[in-house]
């Protein structure tokens, strides 16, 4: 395939708060028409990585590239390029929501003239053409999380940066973001998704890093992450008893590679050839504690993750 | 840029006019404030009327001069008052029970030993409550003094000529330095003396420039915790169009609160505040100073809500000290000091200089100059921290 240059791109990107490092040597690269999703929990860098792409915040190290222009050197013509979905709703309530978005489209330079004509066009887009004269700070969830991404596309942007973009949503707006953004991407959009939804990512992303305690782990296709687990399955195993005692000695039993608690009575393990494995689980906590529910799932970034840190996404 | 910058403009001004608060910080409360200590500070006694006690132990042509001279003054008609009591003791009760504003005391026999060429003395009992019939009092014995001098020398004169005593004073007074007349020159009132409505007005104007173009630097807090500024940062425009499009809206909107104040002031109490050039110069600057400094505190706090503290505390601090609030001649000397930290206390001074004085900008350049040194000096820092914290 010839080179072609990445829409968005970033090389050794780093950032420290005091002792802290918030993002360690991150590097990516998006081309126009593809989903790329940043994955990892709570914590992990997402929002400090976006923000330095950005243009927010100044990196310690590296550099971002958007359409080949450096953000470092020319941030106006690099921005124009951008559009950043904040991971908090940042709209003004007391304006509507055609308010909000003829407010930013001005000031990110729209002409005078197209103003109406691009605002009506956003409003389609995100599905809010009839609620669009209401307060925002009377709308739902789920119809801000749409007016906070339309403030985005305002100006035609060719990245689209979301940060955690369904966070505190009903599953019928999620539904409906999720279409839209992937309509985008098949205009040719080149995007930037972060979550710590598995799901998400899965579905929208045809490329994904997986971020940890500020480094990229592993990126690639999600069939290429799945293989890192190699033929491990995922059994997830709710137990009654002494819970901590028979998640000691579950991670010892042969053939399991990696083990987390998942909850109060719940843990994850990643064992090779998992549902022939189930009978000496189920033998392994005898006397600690009893097996009440057991699943066997086929490997996902979710086992993936797992997989790389030892760790799960969400806890 | 053009755009972005009247985008946020005129964003800032609808929300700010919005709110309400504007009108009322801006307009309502600093011309009410101003009118209010006008009337009660600038009202009954100074500087519309005065009593002044006669304490008359002579009963001789001088304190009768004094009473025909007062009568007769077209200035002080309808605003001062002569009243008279039987004695010095007397007249301290009165003085400090505020039934009059200065007492005159005419000692028994003044009148004889000035014509005797002795000279004499009056006494003048003044309260540090009514400085304007303090005034009034200290500039009729100035007169009284001046023709007791001239008098006393006359005598003498014309003693030493051999004119024999009795027949001296017939003489002087027939000669033209005619007796006690106190013509009273010009009006005792005008010069070096402000009233009091205009020092509480300019006060309140230079007080409450801090709370409004503090509003607009604060809103620039407000919308970092709403995220709108990381929004508008992210964007293709310059960083400074933010803070820039507020505080254009913050510095207009001061200005239209000073002018009013000032404005309110001339008209209900019809004194002017002096050459107008020179009185806008002034505002102006001192605007610009309460902009670096509110600017300044937006850049070192975390929040909208600490803002609104620090500002407050701020702005009272700077009145209190600047003479704002209390006249800066009632301050202990170490506090006139400090006033000259403060953006108020160079205002007042050039303000009261003004008034005093009618003169024009050339006499206020030293305070504009600092004023503006603080707008620079503040505003620099200001600029610097608000790199820091990511708001530029
Ligand atoms: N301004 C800051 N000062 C200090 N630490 C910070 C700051 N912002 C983020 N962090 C820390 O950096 C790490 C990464 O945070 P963040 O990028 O927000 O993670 P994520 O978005 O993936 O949840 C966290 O440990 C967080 O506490
Ligand atoms: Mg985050």
């Amino acid at each position: 395939m010839a080179a072609m240059t990445a829409a968005l791109a970033c090389r050794g990107l780093g950032k420290r708060y005091g002792d802290l490092v918030a993002v360690d040597d991150v590097g990516l690269s998006i081309t126009p028409g593809q989903a790329y999703g940043l994955l990892g929990p709570n914590g992990a860098g997402k929002t400090t990585t976006i923000s330095m792409l950005v243009g927010l915040l100044r990196p310690d190290a590296g550099e971002v590239l958007v359409g080949g222009v450096d953000l470092a050197r020319e941030p106006l013509r690099a921005k124009a390029r951008i559009g950043y979905v904040p991971q908090e709703i940042a709209l003004y309530p007391e304006l509507t929501g055609r308010e909000n978005l003829r407010f930013f489209g001005r000031l990110f330079g729209l002409p005078r003239r197209g103003l109406a004509a691009r605002v009506d066009e956003v409003l389609d887009l995100i599905g809010l053409a009839d609620r669009a004269d209401g307060k925002l700070g009377a709308y739902s969830g789920g119809m801000k999380r749409r007016v906070n991404i339309g403030a985005a596309l305002l100006h035609r942007p060719q990245v689209l940066i979301l940060d955690e973009p369904t966070v505190g949503v009903d599953p019928q707006s999620r539904k409906a973001i999720l279409d839209g953004l992937e309509r985008l991407v098949a205009d040719g959009m080149a995007l930037l998704y972060t979550s710590h939804y598995m799901e998400e990512v899965e579905r929208v992303c045809d490329r994904v890093a997986i971020i940890d305690h500020g480094r990229i782990v592993a990126d690639g296709t999600r069939r290429e992450l799945v293989s890192l687990v190699g033929g491990a399955d995922t059994v997830e195993l709710v137990l009654d008893g002494d819970v901590a005692a028979a998640f000691g000695k579950l991670r010892a039993v042969e053939g399991v590679s990696e083990a987390a608690r998942t909850g109060e009575s719940s843990v994850r393990l990643l064992a090779d050839g998992g549902r022939y494995l189930l009978p000496s689980l189920i033998t392994a906590v005898e006397g600690h504690a009893t097996v009440t529910a057991a699943q066997v799932v086929e490997p996902d970034l979710e086992a993936t993750f797992l997989h790389l840190t030892g760790t799960t996404l969400r806890d | 840029m053009g755009r972005a910058l009247l985008t946020v403009s005129a964003h800032e001004l609808r929300t700010r006019l919005r709110d309400g608060t504007a009108i009322v910080i801006a307009l309502i409360v600093p011309v009410t404030l101003a009118t209010l200590f006008g009337l009660a500070l600038g009202g009954d006694d100074p500087p519309l009327r005065a009593t002044i006690g006669l304490v008359d132990l002579d009963g001789g042509e001088f304190p009768a001069s004094v009473r025909r001279e007062v009568a007769g003054a077209e200035e002080l008609k309808g605003s001062v008052t002569l009243r008279d009591l039987p004695d010095g003791g007397e007249a301290r009760r009165a003085l400090d029970a505020g039934e009059i504003g200065a007492a005159i005391v005419f000692p028994a026999g003044f009148s004889a030993r000035v014509g005797a060429g002795e000279g004499g003395d009056v006494t003048v009992l003044t309260s540090a409550g009514s400085p304007l019939a303090g005034v009034v009092a200290g500039a009729v014995v100035d007169r009284i003094s001046a023709v007791v001098d001239a008098r006393t020398l006359a005598v003498r004169a014309a003693l030493l000529a051999g004119v024999p005593g009795d027949e001296v004073k017939e003489l002087v007074e027939r000669n033209g330095a005619a007796g006690p007349a106190l013509a009273l020159t010009g009006d005792p009132l005008a010069g070096g003396k402000v009233d009091l409505a205009v020092y509480y007005g300019s006060g309140m104007a230079a007080l409450f420039a801090f709370f409004v173009v503090g509003a607009s630097f604060r809103s620039l807090l407000t919308e970092r915790k709403l995220g709108t500024l990381d929004r508008m940062r992210a964007g293709p425009l310059a960083a400074w169009v933010p803070v820039a499009g507020k505080a254009v809206v913050g510095f207009g909107l001061a200005m239209v609160s000073v002018c009013a104040t000032w404005a309110s002031g001339t008209l209900i109490f019809g004194s002017s505040w002096g050459d107008p050039l020179a009185v806008l110069t002034v505002l102006t600057a001192h605007v610009l100073a309460a902009a670096a400094i509110t600017m300044l505190v937006a850049a070192r706090v975390r929040t909208d809500a600490q803002a609104d503290g620090v500002i407050m505390v701020i702005s009272f601090v700077a009145a209190f000290l600047g003479g704002s609030l209390v006249p800066l001649h009632s301050l202990p000397g170490p506090l006139q000091t400090a006033a000259l930290l403060t953006p108020n206390g160079w205002t007042a001074t050039a303000l009261a200089e003004l008034a005093g004085s009618g003169a024009g900008v050339a006499a206020v350049a030293g305070p504009v100059a600092v004023l503006l040194a603080i707008a620079l000096g503040a505003g620099g820092l200001a600029v610097l921290g608000l790199r820091k914290g990511m708001l530029l």
